[in-house]
């Protein structure tokens, strides 16, 4: 295996708390969050139909509860998939629906303002 | 490198532009249209997701369904569709209590399609709506677009007020026979307006239970057709079965035939099994295709029925359970993926194997 590449693909300002920025790193398309202030890196590719899984919807979920009930939580660490919606947790790339499913991350690094991404 | 598949996408939601519908409105229509009266409503059943998917907006800011060059370029071109049957939003308008509104919006749209889609790219087809509800006026509108090249079906919503094979239906069946054309339904407006509560238990609480839940009223409609005898009042028809699910369809064919050989009496007309007559006149599309937990057991369900003869691939671009056709073919078994990928639906359509944009 070759060594992982270092990447700087963005600055921290480009990605505030909650902000995303999609980049193109060797041909890949990487989405990049702001997740509470950890800045993750995932594949924008979803293990479903292959869609471009970083276009979808950042939010919160529904938490498990009682019939009836509904109760609010992970605000801003659940994706969306722009297809069929399957969610992900971008803190851990799990899909919520399929344990065997998660998406592809890559290490991330914060050097002064510059975000890495190691590929 | 295999041959690019020869693939014909039996249901895309191309989107017909407001102004495109207005302006082809006489009044009082147009004043109606105008003020944001659109027709039968809806029950406000809400898919978080959005019904539409949420990446069709290109970078300068147009939709991907709402042009015809923009369906062609991103999603027949890339994908190697060779023709799009298109099944615009306003097949259910027919669910309007007022069938005169319901009718004017129904030939505006029509038209609309006509000259500013089909003209664009023969790769697009087009589906002829028509109102279920006043069927001498759904009769007048196909004879109105029957022998146009690029219109190839009928299309009424699953939504209704009863089973399909009911004879009130039949003057939009001798229509479409004139004309050689094959009926489609398909879902979305089941409990809207005029129709039916969407389950035979009435109305469910989410989205997700009445999505679910739709096969109740293809299963409903496809019994309908064969017990009134629609087929022999018709032997020309074919009938398409547009999103619906497949997997479905087995057991109910083998419930037909048995229910059959014991209460025949009462269905003279039916002369043969039922499951017979249906695997002559019936045709189901793909998406959205069951995903068991196993292919194979997609593979078992699919040799229960002639699949090669009566599958046809959809996308359903751009709803929110759409499927692509690499990844359609890959639930497919290799024996039955060009016929259902295409080489049906050419058969079906009338569609020529090559075609020259
Ligand atoms: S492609 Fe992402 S959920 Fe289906």
């Amino acid at each position: 295996m070759p060594e992982p590449q270092w990447h700087t693909v963005a600055t921290t300002a480009e990605l505030p708390a909650g902000g995303r920025k999609l980049v193109s790193i060797e041909g890949k398309s990487i989405g990049l969050f702001n997740v509470h202030g950890e800045i993750v890196a995932v594949l924008d590719v979803c293990p479903h139909e292959l869609a471009p899984v970083c276009r979808g919807r950042v939010s919160g979920t529904t938490l498990p509860s009682a019939p009836g009930e509904y109760c609010w939580g992970r605000e801003g660490e659940i994706l969306a998939c722009p297809w069929h919606g399957w969610e992900f947790d971008l803190t851990t790339g799990r899909c919520l629906v399929d344990e065997k499913l998660r998406l592809r991350r890559y290490p991330v690094e914060v050097v002064g303002d510059e975000v890495r991404v190691a590929l | 490198m295999a041959a690019q598949p020869f693939i014909v996408d039996s249901d895309i939601h191309n989107v017909v532009a407001g102004k495109s519908i207005q302006h082809r409105l006489a009044e009082p229509h147009r004043s109606r249209f105008a003020s944001g009266n659109r027709g039968p409503g809806h029950l406000g059943y809400w898919n978080p997701n959005g019904v539409m998917r949420a990446d069709t907006k290109l970078p300068d800011g147009r939709k991907i369904e709402n042009q015809p060059e923009t369906l062609v370029e991103h999603v027949l071109e890339p994908y190697g569709i060779s023709y799009g049957i298109l099944n615009p939003g306003g097949m259910g308008l027919g669910l309007c209590p007022d069938a005169d509104y319901a009718n004017a919006l129904l030939a505006a749209e029509n038209a609309a399609i006509a000259e500013e889609w089909l003209t664009v790219d023969r790769r697009l087809k087009g589906s002829i709506l028509v109102n279920p509800n006043d069927p001498e006026a759904a009769a007048a509108e196909i004879h109105r677009w029957g022998d146009h090249p690029d219109f190839v079906q009928v299309l009424l919503p699953s939504g209704a007020r009863m089973g399909y094979g009911q004879r009130y239906f039949n003057p939009i069946y001798a229509a479409a026979c004139d004309h050689g054309l094959p009926v489609a339904i398909h879902p979305g407006t089941e409990g809207v307006g005029l129709s039916g509560a969407p389950t035979a238990a009435g109305y469910p609480s989410t989205y997700f239970e009445w999505h679910t839940d739709l096969a109740g009223s293809y299963l409903a409609h496809l019994v309908s057709l064969v017990a009134e005898g629609t087929f022999q009042r018709f032997p020309a028809l074919r009938f398409i079965l547009v999103e619906g699910g497949v997997s479905w369809l087995p057991p109910i064919l083998w419930r037909l035939d048995k229910n059959w050989k014991a209460l025949r009496l009462s269905t003279p007309w039916l002369e043969r099994p039922p499951s017979e007559t249906v695997c002559e006149h019936v045709f189901l599309t793909t998406q959205p295709i069951e995903e068991p937990p196993r292919r194979e057991q997609l593979h078992q369900l699919l040799a229960m029925f002639p699949a090669e003869r009566m599958l046809l691939f959809s996308s359903d671009f751009p709803h929110w359970d759409g499927d692509t056709p690499d990844f359609a073919a890959r639930q497919l078994p290799e024996a039955l993926r060009a016929r259902v990928l295409g080489q049906s639906a050419a058969e079906l359509y009338g569609l020529p194997g090559v075609v020259h944009a």
